[in-house]
């Protein structure tokens, strides 16, 4: 007989409490650790989807508004500047209203100096630069709307009154580029759209969505962007330049109060956990006064009858935090593993958690503390037991 | 051994002082066996209580093997007790969860002994009270009798100098309680430990040395020096 022994056998002692209270326990952890990955992911989509040297250039009074084409040649020469593109939003729907996806009108020529890090195997942007209907596609989209490669797809314009036609020429891997945008040349919409706008998209008088630019070094992004800001400065469409972090960051700000609001449920739901636990807690300790009387008689101090209730909430806490760390390691990770994948599309935000071993060591950590926490007050009040008394009371 | 000088004990119940014990004075030799009898409510469990220093009176001394029970603090007596007392109650009060030997060997925890040399001497005291067999048995699986052959193994393996036993055979049949009587009778003579055993049961006269009776919380026969 040992103290981990008697540790051990009281938390048998019935077996269906303490499995359910550690299974509480452990889902509590797993919404924690998927909570508490959630301003992670969002770090994740950021750095996945976003590069330190490229720079986003839009009207300043919003992304609806329009650019003169005529900007691109300015930024050109601009020192520091690697390469421009451009963005053109289509807003092309696939066959029925709900296939919306992103689709943009881009320069092709650039595509590869301005997303080197997507991965995109080169004979696909030689095919893009090459053919006047093609298009690149990300993984996902390719997956969700069963498309192969040179494939001719329609997409009917909502932005654009006009519908074109596609021929898919490469994919944009899931694994490093945009895996739900559908890219196609400006000039090839410029074309379709010149009839009726008597005047060519792709030209002197045309207009773009955004600018894309590239600079030679982290370094000069700052400058670039203030010489960008100062060159528009009182002209017919003022330009705000920031970074595609910031860009990017511009959408994914509305989540974070969702996510704070997350943060506080998941906060509440370890709260409910403690009160769970520590309900079944002094519940085992009340039952069991009739036996702490008799250890104590038997010469037992409050020290280790303190140590012995706190060690079996804290061994459940710590059990049922490994079980909800290890379910959430294995769960999310498969999650993340799968959203890359061509077939991920369906998981949407979800293929993007990824659950780093300092979330898992915080989960573990908080199922400590629970168990603690719940433990301490019935273990106290067992531990200070006034023994004549509870003999007396008790038998 | 025991010396009981002017003991009293009142207890609050409710709004109500209860006089428990009054001016009480005995003593006990080592060795002896010792039947603490009389009614219900006339002080036994309390001056059981205070032998095996689990509680302190309001006035008086308490002193065994030659330590005055009031100088110690609430570590120091369970220290003491750890030491010195083995305890028996009426529900033998074994741990559900442990098995017979272990039960045996909870008092051995509180020591610095070894593992196994805890279980040889949980395995030796199981013995002694005649349930080697059953060393593996929780108490579930024991019959009455048995359980408080357990219990009182658990009281003598520390070897303490003071077996206490509150009704041990409150709760057994007429076979059971003669067999625990007679227990507690070869274990006071062959290790010549000095028994003190509050009891309702006439038939604990045949077994003791001596029989104190008490009336109302004070001594009316028997502890005279």
């Amino acid at each position: 007989m040992t103290y981990p022994r008697l540790v051990a056998r009281n938390l048998l002692r019935h077996p269906l409490r303490t499995v359910l209270t550690t299974t509480s326990i452990a889902l509590s952890i797993f919404l924690v650790c998927a909570v508490l990955t959630l301003p992670g992911a969002l770090d994740a989509i950021l750095a996945h989807w976003s590069s330190d040297v490229r720079i986003t250039v839009h009207h300043k009074a919003g992304l609806t508004y329009w650019l003169p084409y005529a900007f691109l040649a300015k930024l050109r020469n601009l020192p520091h500047v690697a390469a421009v593109n451009h963005y053109s939003w289509f807003g092309g729907i696939y066959d029925e209203p709900k296939n919306m996806f992103p689709n943009f009108a881009v320069d092709p020529e650039t595509v590869a100096q301005m997303w080197p890090d997507y991965g995109i195997d080169p004979g696909a942007l030689e095919r893009f630069r090459k053919v006047r209907n093609a298009a690149l596609v990300g993984e996902q989209t390719m997956s969700k709307f069963g498309w192969r490669i040179g494939q001719e797809i329609t997409l009917k314009g909502t932005v654009f009154p006009v519908d074109l036609t596609f021929q898919i020429v490469g994919v944009i891997p899931a694994a490093s580029g945009n895996p739900v945008v559908l890219w196609f040349n400006y000039r090839y919409l410029s074309e379709a759209m010149e009839p009726r706008f008597g005047t060519a998209l792709a030209g002197p008088t045309g207009v773009v969505g955004m600018i894309w630019l590239r600079a030679d070094s982290p370094a000069h992004v700052g400058e670039i962007m203030r010489t960008v800001d100062e060159l528009f400065r009182n002209s017919e469409a003022e330009v705000a330049a920031e970074t595609e972090k910031s860009f990017i960051q511009s959408f994914t700000s509305t989540f974070e109060g969702l996510i704070h609001v997350i943060l506080a449920v998941g906060f509440l739901v370890v709260l409910a956990v403690v009160l769970i636990a520590a309900n079944t807690s002094a519940m085992g300790v009340r039952e069991r006064l009739p036996e702490i009387a008799v250890l104590k008689s038997l010469g037992f101090r409050r020290r280790p009858i303190l140590a012995v209730l706190l060690a079996e909430s804290t061994l459940q806490g710590l059990v049922g935090g490994l079980l909800g760390a290890g379910a959430a390691w294995i769960i999310l990770g498969a999650l993340n593993r799968a959203g890359k994948t061509a077939g991920g599309a369906f998981l949407g935000p979800l293929g993007s958690f990824h659950m780093s071993p300092t979330v898992a060591a915080e989960g573990v950590a908080v199922a400590l503390a629970v168990g603690l926490v719940a433990g301490a007050v019935p273990a106290w009040n067992g531990a200070r037991l006034n023994v004549v008394e509870a003999l007396r009371r008790l038998f | 051994m025991i010396e009981v000088r002017d003991v009293s004990r009142v207890y609050q119940r409710g709004v109500d002082l209860v006089h428990a014990l009054e001016h009480v004075t005995l003593h006990i030799p080592a060795g002896r066996f010792v039947a603490l009898m009389g009614p219900s409510g006339s002080g036994k469990s309390t001056l059981l209580n205070l032998l095996a220093g689990l509680d302190r009176p309001d006035t008086g001394e308490v002193v065994v093997a030659g330590q005055p029970l009031s100088r110690l603090d609430e570590d120091g007596l369970a220290a003491w007790r750890a030491r010195h007392v083995g305890l028996v109650f009426q529900f033998y009060n074994l741990l559900p969860v442990l098995s017979a030997v272990e039960n045996v060997e909870l008092p051995l925890l509180l020591t610095t002994l070894a593992r196994a040399e805890r279980r040889r001497r949980a395995e030796i005291a199981l013995a002694a009270v005649g349930l080697a067999d059953r060393a593996r048995h929780r108490p579930q699986q024991l019959s009455g009798g048995e359980q408080q052959r357990v219990a009182i193994a658990r009281a003598i393996v520390t070897d303490p100098d003071l077996l206490v036993a509150d009704e041990p055979t409150g709760d057994l049949d007429a076979r059971s309680a003669v067999e625990v009587l007679t227990l507690l009778r070869e274990l006071n003579r062959a290790f010549d430990k000095t028994v003190v055993m509050v009891t309702h049961d006439p038939r604990a006269e045949r077994f003791v040395d001596e029989v104190m009776r008490l009336d109302k919380g004070v001594l009316v026969d028997g502890g005279r020096p």
